[in-house]
């Protein structure tokens, strides 16, 4: 059941994402590690670990896509999932580094050490097991999307409303992280990784490993969203994001499929962040920043809002942008770019990259079909 | 007080201190001076303050001129080196020719110049200058030194000024307080005079009570001290709200013009902030013409800063209207992406032209210092801004309710079409409300300028401050606006001794979180089908 | 003025006693009392603002009344439902103005309102069975829009999308529809093939039809209600009603 929930009305387009993430996890972590430095077609370790970063962006872009695409919801605080999960996972790390720190304690984190605490908090209890850890990193952001929607669906809070006070809930998770006394290592965050499941995180190998790991994550977040989207509570949800009002008068009860694609959405979202933290080396209160939310929303708007693929491919390029920006001498003007980038892309390209070629390949193929009025989106 | 009266307490002072211990003044006065001699730090301390208990007329010449190594002394004699290079006698204080002989500078360690402070506290107590009697009676009161009790009260009963009986008589009790072998009926006298005071240091002086002192004393004690903690907490109280209803007029001025263009308009502009921010940035650029062009128009800064703020921010709100958001009608959620995308640009823009650093701006004369009011310390800038928070408030309640835009914009905002069919035209409103609350957010910098950061973030440290206040006072409702800013500016500030500033924030966040869940339109939403539809 | 005879409450499908709602001050409805019998057809009239679409509202839970009684077969309190509970229970209702879900197939927006559990894991798991198929089938047959099926329902002409609603309603297969305006925008020739379809419909459904169309409504020629200013004015057959003088005086202003 799994398998046809999965793959059943599987389309062309996501059979080629399918197969180019496949293709990118196989052969970049190949490339890194079996072709010698010298040769055109080794992949550095640096490079590896940057592009690791953008897919990891790209299944956040993904979780995003899912609620605001196809649900409507634009969530303004995608960014604190991310990071929630990103904690939990530098929470297992913190933990593996063990005595080797500066302070030399076994069991008490430096930062704590440094703040006289004498004994583990008690939420940090049990992020020495891996799997306890990655249940966390799905229960934690699943958690509060829940909590959160449950209140905020169940009292038809929508559109611009949700919006803010999403962004309100990441405003008020920076605040607390940035305290000393959460026990999350304050304005520095968590960092000095040495060790992931016995491995060491700066090994080349496990940097490979880790790629390859996000490339299954991302495809496996795509199949799942893929299958929530095209089952028909996926039709449901576009029937609430398209005409809420009219979907509860046919009995659904709109608040909790809104709750499902949300917590799902979190999950995913905490998954990326989990990922991105080792092979970025640092998680700190910085990524709950609001403005860090409102940029993985224009990742899904350039790509192309309710394709998912358009999501993934929107995070990877406008990051990939970022990263040639910025490291030039054009990169005081990185700013200039991306405002100009919300600007064009909400003004001329409300389709994004994907769903804009897709309306020139449709008009080709058959320019009959097409519907002889434009239905606009509800909002 | 009559003149006769003056005189007869001048004369009962002169008798008191002359007629019967005159003698014994002279001879201690004269011991002071062989202390002097005997080249002794404990000797030189002690004629300090014997010096000073003497009364004699030229102790303050003498015990100035020991602090600044001036004064001489040997063979018996002392003198004292004028600051400008004369010499006289100290026991006389009539000039000499020239430097007498066989004598050099009296010494001066710590324990002599710990011995010097008392003795200018206490001999300021009888300066001609009232108001240098207070602050010498302050001095004594902190030092509760009770070496100078009997100048304090040979004070008092000389003191005709209220203020400085009332600054002696507290200083009296402060050192009564502490003084165990004083007569106990007196000691409760101080502690009520102390209480009377009330302040922070008059709870201070209260617990210096030794340990040994009588029960009822204790009680007495006991009793002030709890009094004035009531009564201070009360101040305090009154404090954190006058800083209450000053981040409140800061949130009001933030928002109010985002309650216009979220409220009236519909439009989630997250370029507000940078409107705030170009206001604060053109009060900088004003002020610097006025100090290069104009420095004596300074004080006027501000005024020349606020219509051109007001310009300045309406006008770029003009043209983000007129150019981005006129395309997204009807498209909230967009708007808000492209208005973002206009918040990263000005801020860049702004970052590109002045530098990513602070800029200063300075705060005319009549802004600057703190005046106290009963127990508040209140700021002139805090209180011009709020002054000025409510002026603008009311500006645009006047410009909504009475002027014939402010009709139009309603008109507008009701029914649209409607509105264009009885010939409004909607565009041109459209734009002259966003100008409108640009403008308002401009001139919100310019208060801003006033007491936080100039730099390119300004405005994205209040965007999401200013939505809050919009969302939960209610859309639409400039009332709701006013109303929601300061609940929430005053419920921070006395969360903040609690809960600290940070959890304050936080909790004032899940607060309006949770307060959206309960009425999604807020405070004061509008009801019935029209809002549904 | 309208008191429902005594043990109109448990033989009724639904019925309202003494309903009131405000709006700002302004009472939409006031005491309005109506009573629909199981298998019934009613026709409501009313000039603007006599509170039909409030009315409306109020059965369906969009609405919460300030005062009074909504009972739907007989022991079932519609005040304390909300849309979604009150849709599972059985009233299906169509708006005025034809809300169909643009982005999906004209099929996906008959599948999304077929009879069936409206949970989240079901929905997630749907499998459209053979007999649903053929259910949905026939209803794209009864609407006529078996042949444009795979089109997005945004591209439907005015008409149609009234259809595509009525389809939608049939689909639910409720106890009770409510059908606000069915003909509203429509050709004489399609309305004249609504009233078919909904007189169809009401063999085996109780109808509440909304319209301002007399000649529609003379169509049905079923018993009318009418409304003015929150409360019945008159009910009755549709000539009788047409005679009463006040319903005259309201509907010309006199």
């Amino acid at each position: 059941m799994i398998s046809r929930f999965l793959l059943s009305n599987m389309d062309r387009r996501g059979y080629v994402f399918l197969a180019l993430v496949a293709a990118i996890g196989l052969l970049v972590p190949l490339a890194n590690l079996l072709v010698p430095a010298g040769s055109p077609f080794h992949v550095s370790t640096a490079t590896m670990s940057l592009w690791g970063k953008y897919l990891c962006y790209a299944l956040l872009a993904l979780s995003l896509d899912l609620v605001w695409g196809y649900c409507g919801i634009l969530s303004l605080g995608h960014g604190a999932f991310f990071a929630l999960g990103g904690y939990a996972m530098g929470m297992y790390l913190m933990r593996q580094i063990g005595s080797r720190g500066v302070y030399g304690n076994p069991v008490l984190p430096d930062f704590m050490v440094f703040l006289n605490w004498q004994e583990l908090p008690w939420y940090w209890w049990g992020f020495s097991s891996f799997p306890f850890a990655m249940l966390m990193v799905l229960a934690v952001p699943g958690l509060l999307a829940f909590v959160f929607g449950w209140f905020a669906f169940r009292s038809r809070v929508t559109g611009v409303y949700l919006s803010i006070i999403t962004q309100a809930l990441t405003y008020a998770l920076l605040l607390a992280f940035f305290r000393n006394d959460m026990g999350f290592g304050g304005n520095n965050g968590l960092t000095d990784f040495k060790d992931i499941l016995g491995f060491s995180v700066q090994a080349q190998t496990t940097r490979a490993a880790l790629f390859a790991m996000t490339c299954v994550m991302l495809a496996s977040g795509f199949l799942i969203a893929r299958g929530i989207v095209s089952s028909k509570l996926g039709k449901v949800v576009i029937a609430i994001r398209d005409a809420e009002s009219r979907t509860r008068f046919l009995g659904y009860r709109v608040d909790r499929f809104k709750l499902f694609v949300f917590t799902v959405s979190a999950c995913m979202a905490g998954v990326a962040g989990a990922l991105y933290v080792p092979q970025v080396g640092i998680i700190n209160p910085g990524e709950f920043a609001p403005a860090n939310s409102i940029e993985t929303v224009i990742w899904v708007a350039v790509g192309g809002r309710g394709t998912l693929v358009g999501a993934a491919l929107g995070a990877v390029v406008v990051n990939w942008a970022k990263t040639m920006f910025t490291s030039g001498f054009m990169a005081p003007y990185w700013l200039f770019a991306l405002g100009v980038l919300f600007v064009f892309v909400t003004l001329f390209m409300p389709k994004g990259i994907l769903g804009t070629a897709q309306g020139w390949w449709e008009k080709r193929r058959k320019p009959a079909a097409l519907p002889a009025a434009e239905p606009a989106p509800a909002e | 007080m009559s003149l006769a009266i003056r005189l007869i307490r001048m004369l009962a002072v002169i008798v008191a201190l002359l007629a019967a211990p005159a003698v014994a003044f002279a001879q201690t006065a004269e011991e002071a001076f062989a202390r002097f001699n005997a080249d002794s730090f404990s000797d030189t301390a002690r004629a300090v303050d014997i010096l000073v208990q003497s009364a004699h007329p030229n102790a303050g010449v003498i015990i100035e001129a020991l602090a600044d190594g001036r004064l001489l002394a040997g063979g018996g004699a002392v003198g004292a080196k004028t600051k400008d290079g004369g010499f006289l006698d100290a026991r006389t204080g009539q000039a000499l020719s020239a430097e007498p002989g066989g004598v050099s500078a009296v010494r001066l360690n710590n324990n002599v110049r710990r011995a010097i402070q008392a003795a200018l506290g206490s001999l300021g107590l009888i300066n001609p200058d009232p108001a240098k009697r207070v602050a010498a009676a302050e001095a004594v009161f902190r030092a509760r030194d009770v070496s100078a009790l009997p100048v304090l009260e040979a004070a008092i009963a000389n003191e005709s000024n209220d203020r400085a009986r009332r600054a002696l008589r507290e200083a009296q009790a402060a050192i009564l307080i502490v003084k165990t072998d004083a007569p106990p009926f007196d000691r409760i006298a101080a502690v009520d005079v102390l209480r009377e005071r009330g302040d922070q240091d008059a709870l201070a002086t209260l617990r210096a009570l030794p340990g040994d002192a009588s029960p009822a004393l204790k009680e007495v004690q006991a009793r002030a001290i709890s009094e004035i903690e009531g009564k201070l907490a009360l101040w305090q109280a009154g404090q954190n709200l006058w800083y209450g209803l000053s981040l409140g007029s800061v949130l009001l001025l933030a928002a109010i013009g985002l309650a216009i263009t979220f409220g009236v308009m519909g439009v989630i502009n997250m370029a507000h902030g940078e409107m705030v921010m170009l206001g604060a940035y053109t009060t900088f650029v004003v002020q610097e013409l006025i100090r290069t062009n104009a420095p004596y128009l300074f004080d006027w800064s501000l005024a020349f800063a606020l219509p051109a703020a007001f310009i300045v921010a309406g006008a770029v709100g003009i043209a983000i209207e007129r150019g981005v958001i006129r395309f997204l009608y009807g498209r909230p959620l967009e708007t808000l992406l492209a208005t973002w995308g206009i918040s990263l640009i000005l801020q860049q823009a702004v970052r590109t032209a002045f530098g990513p650093t602070n800029r200063e701006v300075g705060a005319p004369s009549f802004m600057s210092g703190a005046f106290e009011l009963g127990g508040l310390a209140i700021t002139w800038n805090r209180l011009w801004i709020i002054v000025f928070a409510a002026l603008v408030f009311v500006a645009l309640l006047a410009i909504l309710k009475l002027t014939p835009m402010g009709l139009q914009m309603r008109a507008v905002t009701q029914n649209r079409r409607m509105a264009a069919a009885m010939g409004i035209r909607t565009g041109r409103i459209d734009a002259l409300t966003f100008g409108l609350g640009s403008g308002v957010a401009g001139l919100a910098g310019v208060a801003l300028s006033q007491i936080d950061n100039v730099s390119p973030n300004l405005g994205q440290s209040y965007i999401i401050d200013s939505f809050m206040v919009v969302v939960f006072g209610g859309v639409g409702n400039l009332w709701g606006t006013l109303i929601s800013a300061m609940t929430l500016g005053v419920a921070n500030k006395l969360l903040e001794p609690y809960a600290g500033a940070v959890l304050g924030k936080i909790a004032l966040l899940v607060f309006i979180i949770l307060f959206i869940q309960k009425r999604p339109r807020g405070l004061f939403a509008l009801k019935g089908r029209a809002v549904e539809a | 003025m309208n008191a429902p005879v005594p043990g109109a409450l448990t033989s009724s499908l639904l019925y309202l006693d003494g309903v009131s709602v405000s709006f700002d001050g302004f009472k939409a409805i006031r005491g309005l009392s109506l009573t629909i019998a199981p298998g019934e057809m009613r026709a409501i009239i009313g000039p603007n603002g006599a509170g039909k679409t409030t009315m409306m509202d109020i059965i369906t839970g969009k609405t919460r009344p300030d005062e009074g009684t909504v009972m739907f077969g007989g022991s079932v309190d519609l005040t304390r439902l909300d849309e979604a509970a009150i849709a599972n229970l059985g009233i299906g209702r169509k708006f005025q103005k034809p809300t169909v879900f643009d982005f999906h197939t004209i099929e996906d927006n008959i599948l999304l309102a077929l009879k069936s559990q409206r949970t989240v894991l079901k929905t997630l798991f749907w499998q459209t069975a053979s007999a649903q198929q053929k259910r949905i089938d026939d209803i794209l047959g009864i609407v006529k829009l078996a042949d444009k099926r795979e089109r997005l329902a945004g591209s439907l002409s005015h008409g149609q999308k009234q259809w595509l609603e009525i389809g939608m309603l049939l689909a639910q297969d409720p106890k009770l529809l409510l059908v606000d305006e069915p003909a509203a925008g429509m050709t004489d020739g399609e309305t004249a093939q609504t009233a078919v379809l909904l007189k169809e419909i009401a063999r085996d459904h109780s109808v509440i039809v909304v319209e301002h169309d007399m000649g529609f409504i003379r169509e049905l020629g079923v018993k009318v209600t009418v409304l003015h200013e929150g409360s019945v004015l008159a009910e009755g057959p549709l000539d009788q009603v047409s005679a009463n003088e006040r319903v005259v005086e309201v509907y010309l202003g006199r």
